[in-house]
């Protein structure tokens, strides 16, 4: 854990004792100055009552029955036959409470001998216990996880999102064994040791939290008790072992996540980092006015967007994924540009929200026809996206979100229609665990086909990257890329936490062929036009189109340009796979030219 | 399988020699501690006659009287002339009660009256227990690379040490520095300042105190004079958490130790990890590597396959 983290966590924990410490003075206090007027009032009565009696016999009696009952007496029951405290079961419980370190202290030695003995039997005793809960805690734990890992499955067939499914079940667990190790026996002590509810329940959770103040100590009134207190000792035990392996479960759940999200900040920060540069040199190279001004109202609202979403950075929504470099052939965007952010408008649809594509496609009047809904729907993370979904679409039409920006050659990618073949796609689930998470992310969909080709066209989760297959059966990488140029606000696109195999048959669906879109709808043609204008500024992001390159997931939903290579390699996590292309540094080979006119 | 019945056999092996190890200890309690027991009854017996044969008061007057302050006295509240009149409750002995509640110490020298506060206990100790622990866990992993890993080469390059050597000895060093710093010198400190005890005594306090089994008969800063009791009583918190990390530092390198010797392979016990290979389980694991997960939780003891014991072992 990193030092800043620690002293958080000190922070945290000293917090968190005076805050407790203000609220037990202010709820305990009252109380106890009540019960010493009330035993003075006692005292008092007592003196007057029996005037034979000095103050300083009654205290000195007091005092020497108050070391009595420290030591364990009960002197209450004057009888003159006497039972000892130390019986046998009794100093069993003794021995158990001294070894699970609860110690309620109710019963403590008082020879120097007893505690020169309990010091060495609890040296040996409490790593011999500690293994005795890391055994039972292991067995238990195995049952728990094979019973979670079932649940899961179960609830993953019914494609709810992992992350969801992990909370619930280890909610569930917790709940099964509060239900077992604590609502039952506080029930049993209620009944047994006629305490209230909430003594029973305060016992129980001070018990088994190891605290063991004392001040109720089960089977400690009980002479005929026998079978009872190893019967408490036992319960002692396997709620210990129970709660110890729930921990662990969730603490190793927890540090997973925790890593993840920092290498997931990391990996941003090198992709802002990346961003940035990339658009100074563009600034540079066309003399365009600083990029990043801030009159520029769609500047302002991508700015709104992008705040947000390093919100949900942070908190570690995004999920991992790669950046794949776009590169155009001529340098250029094509048209397809235009009917892409169209379509991709569509797809971010469906990539934000399962169940809301279907609603949405239907508002896209022109677009692109996602055959794949269902499909898509199926794969999606869950996410609860309605709300950027709607505000997706409102500020869709016409200025398409230029959250993606595809650079095709002209022909073949014109149009993108789904194809059945995505070997590049099936590549990258095998490399590793995290190039397998953002492959798994992906989805695809159907796009804005103005008549070409059929490209098979992917997106990781956060639609910022895309694999293009184009029809002649190369593919590209599809690099979508937030491009301070477009003057369409930037689109939402929460990224799903991400977990590293979020659903099972994600790479299977990557591969399946998808239906064939639709023919090409009015609408696309006006966004092709415009975005063939935007896209001829839009050069010297370009570079020589990477065909093989396989799909990572970006980082961000902001469309980035492709990556320098040098930075690229500061993040060593990269899966190996990915190929990094010389031409991606260098300039564009081919001179930007006019936008091919469209009809 | 015979590692998993291997497992299941050593499992209640353990389980029987530990019942064993409780009955044997309730046998020596037993017979220390019931002759002084009945003498202290008999003690108190006698002193309760000569009480109530010199005064007018009859025995039940006496008794009502006596349960009324034993209750009172269960609660820390004491009418005897020397107690003054420091609540128990202040910010001082409040946060000492709130620390030896989250540290799981408790010793029960004052507990929550009101039925809020008991109420609030509950709570309060659910949630503070697992963050100390992931506090304690946490300044404990930060620790061992310099007290652990960097003395173990130091000795291995220095000295020449095979490693298992190294361990073994640095272990029986940091034992031995912890035993005089924490337990030892602490001990003098507190039998000097607490006149009623001997150095015994506060070993025996010092020794039940970071085990956090804290019985509660002894306890610091409950003198009725005692001066800087605020600072007395906070200091005692300061010892009270370093020492836990020390025990906790201890029983880690314990842990690795006993990795390098093959005990705890020998005893089919989980592995002490390394910081890195901590994190082995990613949070959604789904299709295969569920698969393999369900395979290593098959073979449960398998020590290859654990998690930390650390994290099991509270």
């Amino acid at each position: 854990m990193r030092c800043p983290t620690l002293l958080a966590l000190l922070a945290g924990v000293m917090l968190y004792l005076v805050m407790g410490a203000l609220v037990f003075r202010n709820l305990e206090s009252p109380k106890e100055s009540k019960e010493h007027e009330k035993l003075l009032c006692t005292t008092r009565d007592f003196l007057g009552n029996h005037s034979c009696v000095t103050a300083q016999n009654l205290s000195d009696l007091i005092k020497s029955v108050v070391k009595a009952v420290e030591a364990g007496l009960d002197v209450k029951h004057s009888s003159t036959n006497f039972t000892s405290r130390w019986d046998l079961a009794s100093a069993f419980f003794f021995c158990g409470t001294i070894i699970t370190t609860i110690g309620f202290g109710n019963l403590s030695p008082r020879t120097k001998w007893g505690q020169l003995f309990c010091v060495c039997y609890a040296l040996v005793g409490i790593p011999m216990f500690g293994f005795l809960l890391a055994g039972v805690g292991d067995h238990m734990g195995t049952g728990l996880r094979k019973a979670v890992w079932k649940m899961e499955t179960l609830f993953l067939k019914r494609r709810i999102s992992p992350t969801y499914v992990r909370i619930m079940s280890a909610v569930l667990s917790i709940l099964i064994g509060c239900l077992i190790f604590l609502a039952v026996p506080t029930l049993v002590f209620k009944e047994v040791e006629d305490w209230s509810f909430l003594e029973a329940l305060y016992f129980v959770v001070i018990t088994l939290t190891t605290v063991g103040f004392g001040d109720y100590v089960a089977g400690a009134n009980r002479r005929d008790g026998d079978l009872f207190k190893p019967l408490v000792w036992l319960w002692i035990v396997f709620g210990l072992a129970y709660f110890a392996s729930i921990l662990t479960m969730i603490g190793n759940w927890l540090r997973v996540l925790s890593k993840k999200t920092r290498a997931e900040m990391e990996e941003l920060r090198a992709h802002a980092t990346d961003w940035t540069q990339n658009i100074q040199n563009m600034s540079m190279d066309f003399r365009i006015p600083n990029p990043l001004d801030l009159n520029d109202p769609f500047l302002l609202q991508r700015r709104r967007w992008k705040r947000s979403t390093r919100r949900r950075v942070r908190r570690g929504a995004l999920g991992h994924h790669g950046r794949q470099g776009v590169i155009g052939e001529n340098g250029h965007l094509p048209n397809r540009w235009v009917s892409h952010t169209r379509s991709m408008t569509r797809l971010e649809v469906v990539r934000l929200g399962g169940g809301e594509v279907r609603n949405e496609g239907t508002r896209l009047g022109p677009g692109a026809v996602l055959g794949a809904d269902s499909r898509v729907s199926a794969r999606s993370e869950g996410r609860s996206l309605g709300r950027t979904v709607a505000r997706s679409l409102s500020l869709s039409m016409p200025a398409a979100r230029s959250v993606m920006e595809l650079d095709y050659d002209l022909d073949p990618v014109a149009m993108m229609m789904l194809q059945g073949e995505s070997v590049s796609l099936s590549e990258s689930p095998e490399s590793d665990s995290r190039s397998e998470v953002s492959s798994s992310d992906f989805h695809t969909y159907d796009m804005c086909t103005p008549g070409q080709g059929i490209t098979f066209a992917s997106f990781d989760a956060s639609g910022s990257l895309c694999t293009v297959r184009g029809s002649q059966g190369g593919s590209r990488q599809v690099f979508f890329q937030e491009d301070v140029r477009f003057p369409v606000p930037l689109q939402q696109l929460p990224k799903s936490h991400n977990p590293t195999k979020p659903i099972p048959m994600s790479p299977i669906f990557s591969v399946k062929p998808m239906p064939l879109p639709m023919p090409t709808p009015p609408g696309c043609k006006m966004l092709d036009f415009f975005g063939e204008n935007l896209a001829y500024i839009d050069e010297s992001s370009d570079t020589l189109s990477d065909r093989n390159q396989p799909i990572e997931g970006a980082v961000s939903p902001r469309p980035r340009k492709p990556r320098r290579r040098s930075i690229r390699r500061q993040l060593p996590h990269r899966s190996p796979l990915k190929e990094r292309r010389d031409s991606d540094m260098q300039p564009p080979s081919n001179p930007p030219t006019p936008p091919p006119l469209r009809d | 399988m015979s590692s998993g019945y291997k497992s299941w056999i050593l499992l209640t092996g353990f389980i029987l020699f530990y019942v064993a190890y409780l009955l044997l200890g309730a046998l020596v309690f037993s017979t220390i501690e019931r002759p002084v027991e009945n003498k202290l009854k008999s003690d108190i017996q006698v002193l309760k006659e000569e009480f109530l044969n010199q005064s007018c008061v009859n025995a039940t007057s006496l008794e009502n009287f006596l349960e009324k302050v034993l209750q009172a006295n269960k609660y820390g509240i004491s009418i005897l002339p020397n107690s003054s009149a420091s609540s128990n409750w202040d910010m001082a002995s409040s946060l000492f009660f709130a620390n030896t509640l989250v540290t799981t110490v408790g010793y029960g020298h004052t507990t929550p009256l009101s039925d809020t506060g008991k109420a609030f206990s509950i709570f309060y100790a659910l949630l503070g227990v697992p963050f100390t622990m992931l506090v304690l866990t946490a300044c404990v992993q930060r620790l061992m690379h310099p007290v652990t890993y960097g003395p173990i080469s130091m000795c291995r390059q220095r000295l020449g040490l095979d490693p298992l050597a190294a361990t073994a000895v640095h272990f029986a060093i940091l034992l031995l520095l912890v035993v005089l710093g924490f337990f030892v010198v602490p001990a003098v400190v507190f039998s000097h300042i607490e006149d009623t005890w001997s150095f015994l005594d506060a070993i025996y306090f010092c020794f039940i105190t970071l085990c956090t089994i804290g019985l509660g008969d002894y306890v610091p800063g409950e003198k009725p004079g005692q001066k800087f009791r605020s600072l007395y009583k906070i200091s005692v918190m300061v010892y009270l958490f370093l020492g836990l990390m020390m025990m906790y530092l201890v029983l880690r390198a314990f842990h690795r130790m006993a990795d390098l010797h093959g005990l705890t392979s020998f005893f089919q016990l989980p592995h002490c990890d390394e910081d890195t290979e901590e994190d082995k389980e990613p949070i959604i694991e789904a299709g295969p590597e569920d698969q393999h997960e369900a395979e290593a939780s098959a073979k449960p003891l398998d020590p290859a396959s654990q998690t930390s014991y650390n994290t099991i072992n509270r």
